[in-house]
């Protein structure tokens, strides 16, 4: 609710920060999981991406040619590694594991958890 | 896990004072914590018992944490109790 001059109105509250002439603070975190797991990259990034779009179907899903997957435009999962191990980078803004959290199934409080 | 989805959006904005900061993560009971300042407004906070790296900029902060999920949310509430919020 924001007062402009004599009147009251109801606006967007991103909207309200950039009339204020606020910026909004990003909040974002990154974690590195590993995996033992066989294979190439490429098949360790396809089971993800399944499993992400399974899971998450009320949110947009894209996997990009150079293999990392997008969720919302705010989660990016990027796999690199050897045939042997792989390690799965995850970066998520804090609203959206906001969100992600409540539909996991097991009650997993953050994607990385409840994706591998 | 009750297959609801919450989109409530909470708005942050402000920058992060780097001693409120520290303080805040001694509270939530980080114990070992170093600080760099690296210019132009920019502070690397070193968490090195929890494999924790945060960097603090203008509008941005990049917590790159390793660790267990209740690291992060310690330091998430310590940074939320920084931060101006609608």
């Amino acid at each position: 609710l924001v007062m402009k001059g004599t009147k009251l109105q109801l606006v967007d509250p991103g909207l309200a920060l950039k009339d204020l002439g606020l910026e909004e603070h990003n909040l974002r975190f990154t974690s590195t999981v590993m995996l033992e797991e066989e294979g190439q990259t490429t098949q360790t990034a396809d089971r993800i991406y399944q499993l992400v779009k399974t899971n998450l179907k009320e949110f947009p899903v894209s996997y990009s040619s150079d293999g990392s997957i997008s969720i919302s435009d705010s989660v990016l999962v990027q796999v690199s590694g050897d045939e042997e191990s792989k390690s799965v980078l995850v970066s998520w803004s804090h609203q959206v594991i906001k969100s992600i959290c409540k539909i996991s199934s097991d009650g997993s409080i953050s994607i990385s958890d409840s994706v591998l | 896990s009750d297959g609801t989805v919450n989109r409530q959006k909470t708005y942050m904005w402000g920058n992060v004072n780097i001693p409120a900061f520290v303080e805040a993560l001694t509270k939530n009971g980080f114990v070992d914590i170093k600080v760099e300042d690296t210019g132009e407004g920019c502070t690397i906070v070193d968490l090195p018992n929890d494999d924790t790296l945060i960097q603090v900029e203008p509008d941005n902060t990049h917590i790159i944490c390793n660790g267990e999920e209740t690291v992060r949310i310690k330091i998430r509430d310590a940074l939320l109790k920084c931060l101006k919020k609608i």
